[in-house]
């Protein structure tokens, strides 16, 4: 009975399913539904089922529809956005850290006797004795000055340790997404130009076979073959100067690598099949395009989902780093989250996460701003298709 | 990495199906399909069966320790002196129903909050999607180990906080595909016949977005299989010494210089159920596709 | 045989080796320099396909057979040759305005891409806007910044950039406004004799047809039935179901007793290749015509037909003579709009600015209007399934502008009061649930007994058969499809039936079936109708009183005779001129 917000008319502005409906649109009233109500807005499905599965992904909703209000709302409100998720992040993981089993006291107590007078000063030193959230205010205190605090398990400032680790880590998400950009993007379109054939079928599989990889078994497995068997790479380490570094960081990075490279051979596969089937692309080889001109119309149109796969590549790999870094014992972020949590190291673990949670924000706008310069439609116009 | 962990998977259309099948889909399912379920079935039986097929999996034999493939053990045995292929199989029990609890939890989950969300509209869908897009924003794994690991690990624990992350894609895709349909003419015609809106989105919409949900399961499956192993192999799933895949490759990953088939067993036995999960969902969705193409 | 600049194509055949369906075969046609030919028929006629194989540029998953010579060249054994000859030789214009150019490429530089190797676009692509009526500064807009009839004019300059001597045009106006198809069709006209092409045009309008091109030739079912001048099969069809097609096809300028329908709907190529395809619903069948395929052989000189009796035809009756429409009803509205307004979110224009409009017991009132007219906006404010910011909707003398605040009592009587029917005959029905189902389920919401026997009464009501109750839709022609919509819609009987462009997504042989069925019940149940339509023709045949949309605006009513016998606004006299009549010189 609802019927006011009409941006859910999806299936009016779809170009897939209602190919046999258009045929036979004798009439030419088939058309009534798209331009009478205006615009063929955006995203949450764009009628096919395909367009759904891909709606949750890609979430191009709100995404787009900004344009026309400029870049300065586009960006305070992208703020307030993560300002606001940073915040809640901040307040889940304290209460979490704090309402957990086995206090922090217990924790710092070790073997240590539990004299009355040990328990005085631990609990002074990390106010232990103040109500959750004073607690939580001096901490946020701190932040906001830019100071994250000194570790519970070590004693070191929170930001020395992090500052120490983050390069690994950013290092090894920078190989990984290199490798994976360099293997997965020509991997699915070369599948969507041979479509249906040998190359094709291959690319598929593949593709299934390392989104379906976690890893950490990925990792383990290239040890056994690339380092234990073959005694190309080395087993463990970080390698000293640049070469050598990045010598010591291909097996991580590849096993990183191979999940991105199942998923962006999909959406790039994906991407590409459903631009080279458009109407744009048989009028264009129709007007005598060349086979190259006509693969450049559909790549650079497929460039959206692609960047769509990307972001979640990036963002992925910052998450799965914790398991590369546990599998080839690097010493970045990732292990010390997992060396913090299971310790209760506050101070720590709050600090990763905020910062974890900034920069998949980054990369998140970043992408935005990516679909932006691909597509006028969101430039000029503030829809997509 | 992997796509994983933002808890954003690439559900991608998979391709674009002319229309004119003669035969029925299931007599043209390619041979990848065909090997997936059987890959598929192993795993089924080795998790309903696996304490009769293998009872004494987890006996340590001490004396042996870690040695390679030999008479008695396939596979070789671990540094407990347990046998390698013996775990293969008892690991199933714990890595495939967990995942399978995720993946039906969340589709649960995803129908009961994306139904209303989809057709309602309004403060419900508003409620709804911000907690989606909350949950989206963060890292889907690093959250779950913030999680378990504080609160102590735990295989109830991962399966439970696997579904609070998981439900938002499900959500999402249920939402989509209600939408979808929403504006139809068969639902506004079932409006204009009065029809109260719990029966038009029990009776009429759900039927049609049922498939897309059901295709969804197998996806959620592979994806859940995974995250479960990634928390064990952490530490922060099954308990340790349970047989469980990514346990046990925890457990022997400074050991694969001495028996390599410690940790390629049971990183095949995720890689492959994985895939084949992957693939069935894969396939199972074209068919889907296919079928809302033709009407 | 093959001349230089047309296209020759002897016996071509399409197949789907991947399910051994034929999907057409034994097609034949030549086009010469300067020429043109319409390729008329029906949706699976197979006149696309016919288009696409000869371009060679068909669907994945089918195989053309036959000889297919482009400018004198053999190229249907010769992929390179035609590769070579697109753009430069031959080029295709597209159906869909919407999805025929690069949504991400600015359109000069698509017209560009097709420029032959050498010329200079900084010259050429602004003449060439100019040659298809549009300022240079387009060239630097992107497709989603220009109107449907632009992005049409674009598509043609695009296919004109290589400078080809045979131009194809598949249905290039039928996503366009009237007003705008005639102004495109115009257009492309002039060029084609400007620049002496071959042209050939796809379409499903006969009378289109006949007031484009020289000659036309009709398919039906994956084969030729008829082809001629136009101008002689305008005068004389020479096959039946070019004759049924036209008669189907309703005048705008007289109401007729009864439209000639043709029963059933069009069969697959295969279902009938040894007959003629067209016997089963031809009325002038002998057994003959079940007995062997007639090919289609000359009857006289120029023409040729398909039918067995083509040279005994009886000869065409004369046409039928109009009929007045009812009489003004006097009695309390039934349907009472007052001054509605409605806007939607994200859009500078409103869709209704203001718009009033009464409908009497048992009278039925045409809305006509363009895309963008607010048209089909009014019909789901009427029945609720859109809420008006303004203005009052009253149903029965009861408030319905919002359904959200009236009592359950009130919603339930103004359900039962007024029922809708859609457009779009795929999605109408749920997929998921039979025919039967549904029926049902309508029943019982409108109060009535539900029995099987109730729905198969129902079901016969529509002309549809009682085995019909336990299909699902996907088992249902399009026609079929929407008398289950109507049956569900007038199962309470109600007493306002709001039509949206029923028949517009239809073929016209059943467009008159659909339009038959309609005018019985509202005659059986005494039942008032909103009939929104884009379609002068079907307005005149079935409205007593007619409302002109213009941009969410009412800008002329009155009784359907006097608005299009003598219309006042000019906007009215545009959209009268837009009709085809299957003259010369509609085109101007």
């Amino acid at each position: 009975m609802d019927g006011r917000s009409r941006d859910g008319l999806p299936w009016d502005g779809d170009d897939g399913s209602h190919g046999d409906v258009r045929e036979a649109a004798v009439g030419g009233g088939a058309y009534e539904g798209v331009r009478e109500n205006g615009s063929r807005e955006d995203a949450t499905g764009d009628g096919s089922h395909g367009g759904v599965r891909e709606a949750a992904p890609g979430e191009g909703g709100h995404r787009v529809r900004r344009a026309g209000r400029g870049w300065g709302a586009f960006l305070a409100r992208r703020l307030a956005g993560t300002a606001v998720v940073v915040a809640l992040v901040s307040v889940g993981v304290f209460g979490l850290l704090y309402l957990a089993p086995g206090s922090v006291q217990q924790t710092l107590l070790g073997t240590r006797p539990a004299t009355p007078e040990t328990i005085a000063a631990i609990q002074a030193r990390y106010h232990l004795d103040d109500p959750l959230p004073v607690r939580y205010l001096t901490w946020l205190g701190g932040a906001l000055r830019g100071d994250l605090g000194v570790s519970i398990r070590t004693g070191s400032p929170v930001a020395d340790m992090i500052g120490e680790r983050l390069p690994l880590t950013l290092a090894l998400t920078g190989y990984g997404t290199l490798l994976a950009v360099l293997v997965g993007v020509p991997l699915g379109v070369a599948g969507a130009v041979r479509r249906g054939r040998a190359t094709d079928r291959f690319t598929v599989t593949a593709g299934v076979v390392g989104l379906s990889a976690p890893p950490f078994a990925v990792g383990l497995l290239l040890l056994v073959v690339f380092a234990a068997w073959l005694g190309w790479f080395p087993v463990y380490g970080t390698g000293e100067g640049l070469a050598d570094r990045i010598w010591h960081l291909t097996l991580p990075a590849a096993a990183l690598a191979v999940g991105a490279v199942g998923m962006l051979v999909r959406f790039s596969r994906a991407a590409l099949i459903r631009e080279l089937d458009q109407d744009y692309v048989v009028f264009a080889r129709a007007r005598g395009l060349g086979g190259a001109g006509v693969l450049a119309y559909a790549l650079r149109n497929s460039l959206v989902p692609i960047l769509t796969a990307a972001g979640l590549v990036v963002t992925g790999m910052l998450a799965g780093t914790v398991l590369v870094e546990v599998t080839f014992a690097l010493p970045g972020l990732g292990s010390l989250l997992v060396d913090s949590v299971t310790f209760k190291d506050v101070p720590v673990v709050q600090a990763l996460a905020l910062l974890l949670t900034l920069l998949i924000a980054a990369v998140n706008l970043l992408v935005d701003v990516g679909y932006s310069l691909a597509d006028p439609r969101v430039r000029l116009d503030g829809r997509a298709s | 990495m992997r796509r994983p962990f933002t808890g954003r998977r690439p559900q991608e259309a998979v391709e674009v199906r002319r229309r004119g099948a003669a035969r029925p889909a299931w007599l043209r399912a390619p041979v990848s399909v065909a090997v997936a379920l059987l890959v598929l079935v192993l795993a089924a039986v080795a998790a309903a069966f696996s304490p009769w097929i293998v009872p004494d999996a987890t006996a340590q034999d001490l004396m042996l320790g870690i040695s390679g493939p030999g008479p008695g053990h396939p596979l070789g045995t671990d540094d407990l002196g347990r046998d390698v292929l013996d775990l293969l199989v008892a690991g199933a029990r714990t890595a495939v129903p967990g995942a399978l609890c995720v993946a039906l939890g969340s589709m649960v989950v995803g129908n009961l909050a994306g139904l209303p969300a989809g057709y309602l509209g309004g403060w419900v869908d508003a409620l709804v999607m911000r907690w989606a897009d909350l949950v989206f924003s963060l890292p889907a794994l690093l959250v779950a180990i913030v999680v378990a690991g504080v609160l102590g690990g735990g295989y109830g624990l991962a399966i439970a906080v696997l579904v609070v992350l998981f439900s938002p894609t499900d959500t999402r895709v249920v939402r989509g595909a209600v939408l979808e349909q929403r504006h139809r003419p068969y639902v506004e015609a079932a409006q204009m016949k009065n029809l109260s809106s719990w029966r038009i989105m029990t009776r009429h919409v759900w039927p049609n977005i049922a498939p897309v949900a059901l295709a969804n399961v197998f996806l959620n499956f592979a994806y859940a299989l995974v995250s479960l192993a990634s928390l064990s192999f952490l530490g922060l799933g099954v308990a340790a010494g349970s047989p469980d895949w990514g346990r046990t490759l925890s457990d022997n990953r400074t050991q694969f210089l001495a028996n390599p088939w410690t940790v390629i067993a049971p990183g095949l036995a995720i890689i492959a159920v994985a895939a084949a999960l992957n693939i069935v969902g894969d396939w199972l969705y074209e068919r889907v596709d296919a079928r809302g193409r033709a009407r | 045989m093959a001349q230089e600049g047309g296209i020759t194509v002897e016996g071509l055949t399409v197949r789907q080796p991947a399910t051994g369906r034929t999907l057409l075969s034994e097609v034949s046609f030549d086009v010469a320099p300067g020429e043109s030919l319409a390729i008329v028929g029906e949706s699976g006629s197979g006149k696309s396909l016919t288009v696409r194989a000869t371009l060679g540029l068909l669907p994945r998953g089918l195989d053309a057979s036959g000889r297919v010579s482009v400018d004198g060249v053999r190229v249907d054994d010769d992929p390179r040759t035609r590769a070579r000859q697109r753009g430069g030789v031959v080029s295709l214009l597209m159906q869909d305005p919407f999805t025929l150019l690069n949504p991400l490429r600015r359109v000069g530089r698509q017209i560009a891409d097709g420029l032959p190797k050498g010329a200079d676009a900084a010259t050429e692509v602004p003449r060439l806007l100019a040659e298809v009526g549009l300022p240079g500064d387009v060239a630097g807009r992107y497709p989603f910044q220009l109107s449907g009839g632009m992005r049409q004019r674009v598509g043609l300059a695009a296919a004109l950039a290589g400078g080809p001597r045979v131009l194809v045009a598949d249905e290039p106006t039928t996503a366009l406004d009237a007003t705008t198809q005639r102004e495109v069709l115009a257009l492309v006209r002039r060029i084609q004799r400007d620049r002496g092409m071959a042209f050939v045009l796809i379409t499903h309008d006969l009378r289109l047809a006949f007031s484009t091109c020289d000659r036309v030739m009709v398919m039906y079912a994956g084969r030729i039935m008829e082809s001629g001048g136009a101008a002689a099969v305008r005068d004389e069809q020479l096959h039946p179901y070019t004759r049924a097609l036209l008669a189907a096809e309703p005048p705008a300028d007289r109401r007729l007793a009864v439209i000639p329908a043709v029963p059933g709907s069009v069969p697959a190529h295969d279902a009938v290749a040894d007959r003629c395809a067209f016997a089963a619903r031809c009325s002038l069948a002998v057994p003959g015509c079940l007995a062997v395929r007639p090919s289609a052989l000359p009857v006289r000189p120029g023409r040729e037909s398909a039918c067995l009796r083509a040279a005994e035809l009886p000869a065409r009756p004369a046409p039928a003579p109009g009929v007045a429409p009812g009489a003004p009803v006097t009695a309390a509205p039934v349907l009472d709009l007052r001054d509605l307004r409605r806007t939607f979110a994200g859009s500078a224009r409103p869709a209704l600015a203001g718009v009033s409009l009464t409908v009497a017991p048992g009278e039925v009132v045409g809305v006509v209007g363009e895309s963008g007219s607010g048209k089909t906006t009014l019909a789901r404010c009427v029945a609720g399934l859109e809420r008006p910011d303004a203005g009052t909707v009253l149903l029965d003398g009861i408030d319905c502008s919002d359904y959200g605040r009236l009592s359950r009592t009130a919603v339930r009587q103004a359900r039962r009061t007024a029922q809708m029917i859609f457009q779009d005959p795929y999605s109408t029905l749920n997929p998921a649930r039979t025919i039967g189902a549904t029926l049902a389920e309508a029943l019982r919401a409108d109060g009535r007994p539900a029995a099987p026997g109730d729905v198969a009464r129902l079901l016969e009501s529509v002309g549809l058969s009682r085995d019909t109750a336990g299909t699902r839709p996907a088992g249902l022609s399009g026609g079929e499809r929407q008398r289950v919509a109507i049956a569900r819609a007038v199962a309470g009987e109600p007493r306002l039936l709001i039509c949206d462009e029923p028949v517009s997504a239809l073929d016209v042989s059943v467009q008159a079936q659909i339009l038959a069925l309609l005018a019985e019940l509202r005659e059986r149940l005494s039942m008032a109708m909103l009939f929104i339509t884009h379609d002068l023709a079907v307005v005149r045949q079935v409205a007593d009183r007619l409302y002109v949309l213009e941009a969410g605006r009412c800008v002329e009513t009155g009784p359907v005779d006097q608005v299009l016998d003598a219309p006042s606004h000019p906007y009215t006299r545009t959209l009268l001129a837009s009709v085809p009549d299957g003259s010369p010189g509609w085109l101007g």
